[in-house]
């Protein structure tokens, strides 16, 4: 199952003599001899030895490993032998308990001897981050027009492909639909990712969290008996207001984030103000771009008057919180000059 | 208690349960008054008294380091009775009331109103019934596996005394 651990000790010997030939994958084929049992003709030779610690012990003879050789190299080495443990659900480590090593790492600057053990955690199926948010963003953007449309067996049959008669319901449309365009667009164009991976069963979660909302909200803002804001134009206005700057907030976060780490690279940098205006929300909070986010949302809530999408707002606002005091905690774990003034994603309270 | 290290519960299956039952007594048989005089009532409230009482003393007498074999064999032999017996009798209350929360409205707003939200109680009471299909079962096999690994390791223990 996806949460098992099967743990395989692996044990990396480094090459007897360093700048030993390369060549490290062309003998893999006399691995699988080792596979059934005996472990002669392994040991001295400066070869990889992955020990199970099941019952079925498995035991894989990789010719020798370079000492220059990165985490990377060695999970494409381990799926030779075993394909089913692609490298992206591989997770690697020095101590059963401790964290994962990276796949940037060096085999000769971690602290380890001319030995090396590593312990293997399955972490499951994995599915890229780019394929979950392109698949839970375009559910809500076609699922809302469904309502919008008023798409037979939603509404009444008297109601089948009518339009609202309130102006407030098309600009909602326009709003909710832009939200998620730009999500889709900034997916495949702005952010860089950190993991390429996520396990599998959070696509499911997600869809289920992001479509399920969407059909809600949805379905009564663009219901035959929907009722406009009580404050009426004026209302509306103030709303759409707070929901346009916060959207190019938010947007303005991303770009600069997505400043911050050349391509191709996972380096961490303190983010800072830039010329941009709305990037000086950095002042005050570690993760502005779920600040504006949030208020996106509640700009979207005011102006439509709709309590599913202040329950969205809020149950948005309580995950995007969790994220960011983990992200502010990683800030300031991993830089001694994190400015102090910062809170994680409400100035000076949260 | 289990979060505390006092009982080996697991905090979530036990807020569950304590949530379902809250559920049944306020929001069931307390808000429909017309059923507290059926049977299914009686079914479940014996269930869960029998239960309960065998549970604490369970937990009671662990924690005194005093367990009777009877007690740990009722708490994990019981249930295979009482679990069903406690289920049908929820069930069965829930459906008598479905009626009168569809004449009286209870618990439901409908549309138009200023908040554009809706609420209805009868259908959310119809998918907590739905929902026994996929839980129910678990939670059953669940002490089942329970029971045999407990009661089969004091048959060890109690061989080598």
């Amino acid at each position: 199952s996806i949460a098992a651990v099967a743990s395989a000790v692996g044990t990396l010997c480094r090459a007897a003599q360093l700048g030993s030939s390369s060549g490290a994958v062309a003998a893999l084929g006399g691995s699988h001899e080792a596979l059934r049992g005996g472990d002669s003709g392994c040991k001295d030779k400066g070869e990889a030895v992955f020990l199970g610690q099941e019952l079925t012990s498995l035991r894989l003879c990789f010719p020798q490993v370079e000492p220059h050789a990165t985490i990377a190299e060695i999970k494409n080495l381990f799926t030779k032998t075993h394909p089913q443990w692609y490298p992206a659900r591989q997770s690697l480590r020095l101590d059963p308990k401790g964290k994962s090593l990276k796949d940037e790492d060096v085999l000769q600057k971690l602290p380890v001897g001319t030995t090396a053990t590593l312990y293997f955690r399955d972490l499951g199926a994995q599915i890229s981050w780019v394929t979950v948010f392109l698949t839970e963003y375009a559910g809500p953007l076609f699922i809302y027009l469904l309502f919008y449309f008023r798409v037979p067996f939603i509404y009444g049959h008297k109601y089948d492909f009518t339009s609202s008669r309130h102006t407030v319901v098309h600009l909602a449309c326009i709003c909710h639909s832009f939200h998620y365009v730009k999500r889709l667009l900034e997916t495949l164009f702005v952010h860089r990712f950190s993991h390429g991976t996520m396990p599998l069963r959070n696509i499911f979660k997600n869809c289920t969290y992001y479509w399920g909302f969407a059909a809600w909200m949805a379905y009564y803002i663009n219901h035959p008996l929907y009722t406009p804001p009580t404050y009426g134009a004026q209302q509306v206005k103030l709303a759409l207001a707070i929901f346009v700057i916060c959207q190019l907030g938010n947007f303005s976060i991303h770009m600069a984030l997505r400043d911050l780490r050349p391509a191709g690279s996972k380096t961490r940098k303190i983010p800072y103000p830039t010329k941009n205006p709305f990037t000086w929300l950095f002042l005050l909070v570690s993760c502005p771009n779920y600040t504006y986010e949030v208020g996106s949302w509640i700009g979207f809530a005011i102006m439509t008057q709709c309590l599913p999408v202040a329950l969205f707002s809020l149950v948005g606002f309580t995950q995007m919180t969790i994220w960011a005091k983990g992200k502010h905690r990683s800030y300031l774990k991993e830089f001694r000059d994190y400015p102090p003034l910062r809170m994680p994603i409400i100035p000076f309270l949260l | 208690m289990g979060e505390w290290g006092i009982v080996p519960s697991s905090v979530v299956l036990t807020s569950f349960q304590v949530m379902s039952r809250v559920f049944l007594i306020w929001a069931v048989t307390h808000s429909v008054k017309e059923v507290q005089s059926e049977d299914s009532v009686l079914l479940f409230v014996v269930a869960w008294t029998i239960t309960e009482i065998i549970r604490y003393s369970f937990y009671t007498f662990s924690l005194l380091n005093h367990l009777p074999y009877l007690i740990k064999w009722a708490r994990y032999t019981l249930f295979i009775v009482l679990y069903p017996m406690g289920v049908s009798g929820e069930l069965l209350t829930i459906y008598a009331a479905l009626p009168f929360v569809r004449q009286a409205g209870l618990y439901s707003i409908s549309l138009p109103n200023k908040y554009n939200f809706s609420f209805d109680y009868y259908a959310f009471l119809i998918l907590i019934m739905i929902s026994y299909i996929p839980i129910f079962p678990q939670l059953y096999f669940h002490m089942i596996h329970q029971r045999r690994k407990i009661l089969s390791h004091t048959e060890e223990h109690k061989k080598f005394e």
